[in-house]
């Protein structure tokens, strides 16, 4: 046994001198060692006999860490109280100390046993683990622990026995276990604030008593109090502290949010009074009501530009579809519905305004809607069924009558066409070159207006008396007499001037007026032009055309009238007429035996009452085409135009009239051309000259622009397979949409070529908001 | 009808996105073997149109279903941009791209619990070292040296250095003897392989690390140290003579000591060193953090855990102010090892660190063996993200401010003084050395360099720095079996080994222009900077 006293009166062995001397006498193989410390710390371990024998300390005053590395086969006696760190990371050893322990008593301790007579204080028993290869390290306290016992523990059995310590709330201290993971604690006596995320306290079980019971004997004998074992015995006095598993552990706030707002909160939400809200959360693709957009199958609400374009308004584009389908008789049928004269008019004489801006031209050429009218010349439409008993006089068989007419029939009035000249037709049989309109083709079409059953009168002028006269027999008259009138320049030697729509006229009735060598033609229109070529055709040697401004006259009538030796000029401002020719304002001299004038007709209009509204010397009506209670106008009365203006207002004011006739309000139309950009171009491949079809094919490159051409395209590249195509009572078809399957994406729109389908805004209301309660 | 809900989560907000060609990838399905954090997965992807092919607009529906390598929509296994589908892919078909519009902080804290990665720093990306050049060099003052043919010394203290009058010498018989046992100071290389702990690294990474150490110190003579990091020792290598190569390291948590204390009775050599670890550069203030996934059965041997997350305190408790420290831990950890191996101290670097360091110089048990200070650049394997990127503090500064308050008290030198925490970031770690020894530092270390030679891919922008998960796809920082077993243990020690070499060799190269045959600690005057900021903050010579 070595005896070591650390201190003499005056001098204090420091304590790695105090440590080198246990070291040295453990090496010479001491194994007992009584020692009077003062203070020196790490008295105890890590030490090992060279023989493997046990070694025993009993101790005195220790500083820190007494027994701290302690090895198995050590045993030490702190007789006394110790400070802080006993047993710090104690590998095996048996530390007793028989008083009070200071902090961080057993800290990380791996195995061995601690026993304290008394109390411990903060952080005792933290991160005691267990080594698996080792029994685990056992740590009993007589009274009680400090604040943030065991904290981090991962192992180990601690155990806290509660005597003498009614006085504290807590025997283990306050913020006990926080962060404990392994180990089992077990307590007597009070005790809060144990981290409640860390672990569970519960009663002891059966193996939980036969440790502490097994054990008992040996802690109060250690520490010499074997008197308290009947009142450490009492089993439902203790308590034992397990560690949550790592399911159990909560490692997540669980916060729930929902029950929060449907238990706890204030019910039907805050903003209940002003708001309807049912707290659905919608995806960002939605059906029905919540998309943020919707399609609308619009047929035919657009005009096609060549249906724009046409003042008769010939859906064109409706025809080629008929073609399309095979329907080739209903395709020619079509144009009839709105122009008795698809040979004589749109396939022969008229600028066909609707080829102008047709969408096929942005691609290759517009689609070959003028020769599309030669094929209308033998087909005819059915004859009313019904007859309505009212009768209408037409006066004036010109293009706007005759129009008039042939829709007034249809519509089952009896009409009664009342003409000045031998013939129907106006300046169509008077006028217009048989070069530029086949008289065949005209004769043909003036038949079938006859024979759907109008009548005709010819040679009969309608004066004011006949007027009065028709007035009272017909129930509706209208007075498209045209403009026959020639306007003349109030110049010198106007008398000398032929007027141009004369000498027309008798080329027409198969006279052949004279000519002279040179012919000077005043205005340069089309009329101009037909003048022209008539004086040449007559024997002219020179045709000399001119007009105060750039010349009207189509292209291809200017080029006729060049080639045969025509020469326009211009601007060139008439002064006097002379034997010689025309003096111009800047008095030069146009040499020509014959002036013939060509710049327009004025209307007769002295057949109709006096107070017919006018301006310009013509008629000025209503957008009905009323200039009177059941007295309708069209054409070059109102103002001159072109055929197929007549023709166009000619149906219109048909339309007027029988709205009148069926005590019906009248409503012109308004067209709106279907913007370009909602056509899909990309269809269509762009044909070669030599692969252009025939009007009768080009069927084959009508887009068919504002009007459904039945492709199937949307139905087959709707994502959700919400649109369908239905056949209605009519046997018209409609594609639907069903509001339940699409979800507002537009590739119906996108992919239309006809720019049928368009998506909008979803203006469907949501009621979810209001400016209060109710 | 397919939708999502705004606040889903999709590709788009996560860090990195997977780019999948369909065109070139040939469906070998290495790209979804190979990943770890199961990014990604192979789907049929629906490619349904319906089409207009002859003049006129006429549907044709051409439906198919590809199959495609997808990402998944998912933040618990959002791709980390490890670049493994990459690497394996043989068509070049799939990479992780990164996006600059993640959102992965807004969405990453879900059940209240902070962010947690492994890895490094990655708001940081300063290297005040890449501004700082040797530029005094010996040509005609005094004589340079020449790397090849002249012989270095490279050695560094580890252990409490007397001052040359402290040193107890007795005059006998024309000899000097030593009268008193002298604190024990092991001469090493000035280069410490850095606590990497058993359970932050795999088993394989580890030894590959501790082989390399063997290596270079049996076959090259190069003195190397590893420094075993909080997760204990294995018991082997306690038992080894190669022991001696090792520093062991108590930290917080305390952990493995059971084993090491065991062994003690064995142990056939002593230990290099001991660490006593309060803080780590790259978290501090944030204790050391071992996720349940790693915490595999050797880990819950050699630590004596369960499996749980181990969570260390970030304080050593039970000690509460400087002195405490050096009184209870150095005594204690001399005494362990009966006052033979020597003790220092790693704190992570700090507006106190000077305080610290004067404080620690005032010791008057002599038991203090070196300060080891670790930088904000420094990696871990796993930390809290508010900690690895907003705490911290640089160590080129707090070094040179620590050797120079030595310096006025003319106490340099005695506690030796270590730096790390990024040394070596750009792969240039003897440059970094080198310029941190002339500033004052004894030595470096570093860990995040060996890894890196290990294979591991991550970086300090964003990539992979998923240490903490158990799914380290190069088998480093993981103790999943399966893992484990890609990493090459002999080329990844041999990747150490020569870089070792070549830093030995690149010191050489710098010291030579300078004229140290020695390490040139505290020569400052051999550097230069073109920052003026940095000239007066370190008090070296500013050039441009």
């Amino acid at each position: 046994m070595k005896k070591i006293t650390t201190f003499d009166e005056h001098n204090r062995m420091s304590t790695q001198d105090l440590l080198q001397m246990i070291n040295e006498a453990v090496a010479a193989g001491e194994t007992e060692f009584h020692i009077e410390a003062s203070g020196q710390h790490d008295i105890g371990g890590p030490l090992w006999h060279p023989e493997g024998k046990p070694l025993k300390f009993v101790v005195t005053n220790p500083g820190q860490r007494v027994g701290s590395m302690c090895l198995p086969g050590t045993e030490i006696l702190v007789d006394g109280p110790a400070p802080a760190d006993i047993g710090w990371l104690n590998a095996g050893g048996k530390i007793v100390v028989r008083g009070d322990g200071g902090d961080t008593t057993s800290h990380c301790a791996a195995s061995g046993t601690v026993y304290v007579g008394g109390r411990v204080g903060t952080r005792s028993g933290s991160l005691m683990k267990h080594d698996p290869l080792y029994a685990q390290p056992e740590f009993w306290v007589l009274k009680n622990c400090g604040s943030f016992s065991f904290e981090f523990m991962s192992g180990g059995i601690a155990v806290v026995c509660g005597v003498d310590s009614e006085q504290f709330a807590s025997i283990l201290g306050a913020r006990s276990c926080v962060g404990m993971v392994g180990g089992t604690l077990y307590f007597r006596g009070p005790a809060s604030g144990i981290s409640e995320k860390d672990v569970k306290v519960g009663p002891l079980e059966a193996d939980d008593i036969a440790y502490l019971d097994g054990k008992m004997d040996d802690f109060l004998g250690s520490i010499d109090r074997p008197e308290l074992r009947a009142e450490l015995s009492r089993w439902d006095e203790w308590k034992k502290v397990s560690p949550l598993s790592y399911d159990e552990r909560p490692k997540k706030a669980n916060t729930d949010t929902w029950s929060f707002r449907t238990n706890d909160w204030v019910k039907g939400g805050i903003f209940g009074d002003v708001c309807n809200d049912d707290f659905v959360v919608n995806g960002i693709v939605s059906n029905g009501t919540y998309r943020l957009r919707v399609p609308a199958w619009e047929n035919a609400r657009y005009a096609a530009p060549c249906e724009f374009n046409c003042t008769a308004s010939i859906p064109s584009q409706q025809r080629f579809n008929l073609l399309r389908e095979g329907k080739i008789d209903e395709a020619y049928r079509l144009v009839l519905e709105y122009t008795p004269f698809p040979g004589s008019v749109c396939g022969a004489v008229c600028p066909n305004l609707c080829m102008d801006e047709c969408s096929r031209d942005r691609i290759d050429i517009s689609a070959q809607i003028g020769k599309l009218g030669l094929h209308s010349a033998d087909v005819t439409l059915p004859a009313p069924i019904v007859k309505t008993g009212k009768k209408v006089a037409i006066i004036g068989g010109g293009p706007a009558g005759l129009t008039a007419a042939w829709e007034l029939i249809r519509l089952g009035h009896e009409v009664s066409v009342y003409e000045a000249d031998a013939k129907m037709g106006g300046k169509l049989e008077q006028v217009i070159p048989r070069g530029r309109l086949p008289h065949t083709t005209l004769e043909r079409e003036l038949q079938r207006i006859a024979d759907m059953g109008v009548k005709f009168f010819n040679n009969t002028k309608v004066d004011a008396a006949k007027f009065a006269e028709l007035r009272k027999e017909y129930d509706a008259v209208v007075a498209t007499s045209g403009a026959h009138i020639p306007k003349i320049i109030p110049v010198p030697g106007k008398e000398r001037i032929v007027p141009g729509l004369e000498f027309l006229k008798a080329i027409n009735r198969g006279e052949k007026p004279a000519v002279g060598k040179r012919v000077i033609v005043i205005g340069c229109g089309n009329s101009g032009m037909d003048v022209a070529v008539g004086a040449y055709q007559l024997g002219a040697e020179q045709v000399t055309c001119i007009d105060v401004q750039q010349p009207a006259a189509f292209e291809k009538e200017i080029a006729h009238v060049e080639e045969l030796g025509g020469v326009l000029q211009w601007p060139v401002f008439t002064k006097e007429i002379t034997p010689e020719g025309i003096i111009t304002q800047s008095g030069d001299l146009i040499k020509g035996d014959m002036v013939i004038i060509a710049i327009g007709e004025a209307p007769e209009l002295d057949y109709l009452p006096g107070d017919m509204k006018l301006f310009r010397g013509c008629l000025v009506a209503g957008d009905d085409y009323t200039i009177g209670d059941g007295l309708f106008t069209a054409g070059d009365t109102i103002k001159p135009g072109r055929m197929v203006d007549a023709i166009g207002a000619g149906r219109q004011a048909a339309l007027s009239c029988d709205a009148y006739l069926n005590g019906e309000e009248f409503v012109a139309p308004i067209k709106t051309k279907i913007p370009a950009e909602k056509l899909s171009t990309a269809y269509f491949k762009k044909c070669h000259t030599c692969d252009i079809p025939e009007a009768k094919e080009d069927y084959l490159r009508c887009i068919s622009c504002g009007t459904c051409r039945d492709c199937h395209m949307c139905m087959k590249s709707c994502p959700e397979n919400a649109i369908d195509r239905k056949t209605l009572a009519d046997g018209s078809y409609e594609y639907v949409s069903d509001p339940k399957k699409c979800i507002g994406c537009g590739i119906c729109a996108g992919v239309c070529p006809c720019g049928i389908w368009t998506l909008r805004e979803n203006a469907e209301p949501i009621a979810m908001y209001k400016t209060y309660e109710n | 009808m397919e939708t999502m809900r705004t606040q889903e989560v999709t590709a788009n907000d996560l860090p990195w996105k997977i780019e999948h060609n369909t065109l070139r990838c040939t469906m070998c399905g290495s790209c979804v073997a190979a990943c770890t954090f199961n990014a990604i997965e192979a789907k049929m992807e629906r490619r349904s149109v319906t089409i207009s092919t002859g003049h006129q607009p006429e549907p044709m529906q051409q439906h198919k279903a590809i199959p495609v390598i997808m990402q998944k929509n998912s933040l618990a296994h959002h791709c980390v941009g490890c670049g493994m589908c990459e690497k394996i892919c043989p068509n070049k078909a799939i990479k992780p791209v990164r996006n600059p519009d993640s959102r992965l902080n807004m969405l990453a804290r879900s059940g209240g619990a902070p962010i947690k990665r492994g890895g490094r720093n990655n708001l940081i990306q300063e290297r005040t070292f890449d501004k700082i050049i040797v530029g005094r060099i010996s040509q005609m003052t005094d004589p340079s040296l020449d790397a090849e043919r002249h012989s270095f010394d490279l050695l560094a203290p580890f252990g409490r250095v007397l001052p040359a009058h402290k040193l107890p010498f007795k005059q006998e018989n024309g000899e000097l003897r030593l009268t008193e046992k002298t604190p024990p100071v092991n001469w090493i290389y000035p280069l410490i392989f850095s606590d990497m702990s058993i359970g932050a690294l795999s088993t394989r990474a580890w030894e590959a690390v501790a082989m390399a150490v063997g290596y270079l110190n049996e076959k090259h003579n190069l003195p190397v140290r590893m420094s075993s990091g909080e997760g204990g020792m294995p018991v082997n290598l306690m038992k080894s003579d190669y022991l001696k190569y090792m520093i062991i390291q108590i930290a917080s948590g305390h952990f493995g000591w059971n084993r090491i204390v065991r062994a003690i009775p064995q142990m056939k050599v002593d230990p290099a060193g001991i660490i006593i670890k309060i803080g780590q550069g790259a978290k501090p203030g944030d204790g050391g953090l071992l996720p349940a996934a790693k915490v595999a059965e050797h880990v819950q041997a050699i630590r004596g855990v369960p499996k749980a997350d181990l969570m260390s305190p970030p304080n050593h408790q039970g000690l509460y102010s400087i002195e405490e420290s050096v009184q209870k831990m150095f005594m204690s950890m001399n005494a362990a090892f009966k006052f033979r191996v020597p003790v220092a101290i790693k704190c992570a670097a700090s507006a106190t660190s000077v305080s610290v360091y004067n404080n620690l110089l005032r010791d008057p048990y002599l038991i203090c063996g070196g300060f080891f200070i670790d930088g904000v650049q420094g990696g871990t394997g796993a930390a809290n993200e508010v900690s690895l990127d907003h705490t911290g503090h640089p160590i080129i500064s707090k070094t040179r401010e620590c050797y120079l308050a030595a310096v006025k008290q003319g106490l340099q030198g005695q506690i030796p003084l270590w730096a790390g925490g990024g040394v070596g970031l750009t792969g240039n770690a003897a440059a970094d050395a080198f310029k941190m020894i002339c500033l004052g530092a004894n030595g470096v270390f570093l860990g995040k360099l060996l890894i890196q030679l290990c294979g591991c891919i991550g970086n300090e922008q964003g990539r992979c720095n998923a240490c903490n998960t158990g799914h380290c796809p190069t088998g480093i920082c993981t103790q999943d079996p399966r893992l484990v077993k890609r990493l090459d243990i002999d080329k990844a020690a041999q990747n150490i080994v020569d870089y070792t070499l070549a830093f030995d060799m690149e010191m050489k190269k710098l010291m030579a222009p300078v004229g140290n045959s020695t390490l040139p600690v505290g020569r400052s005057d051999a550097l230069v900077t073109t920052d003026h900021a940095i000239a007066d903050k370190l008090g070296i010579q500013y050039a441009c």
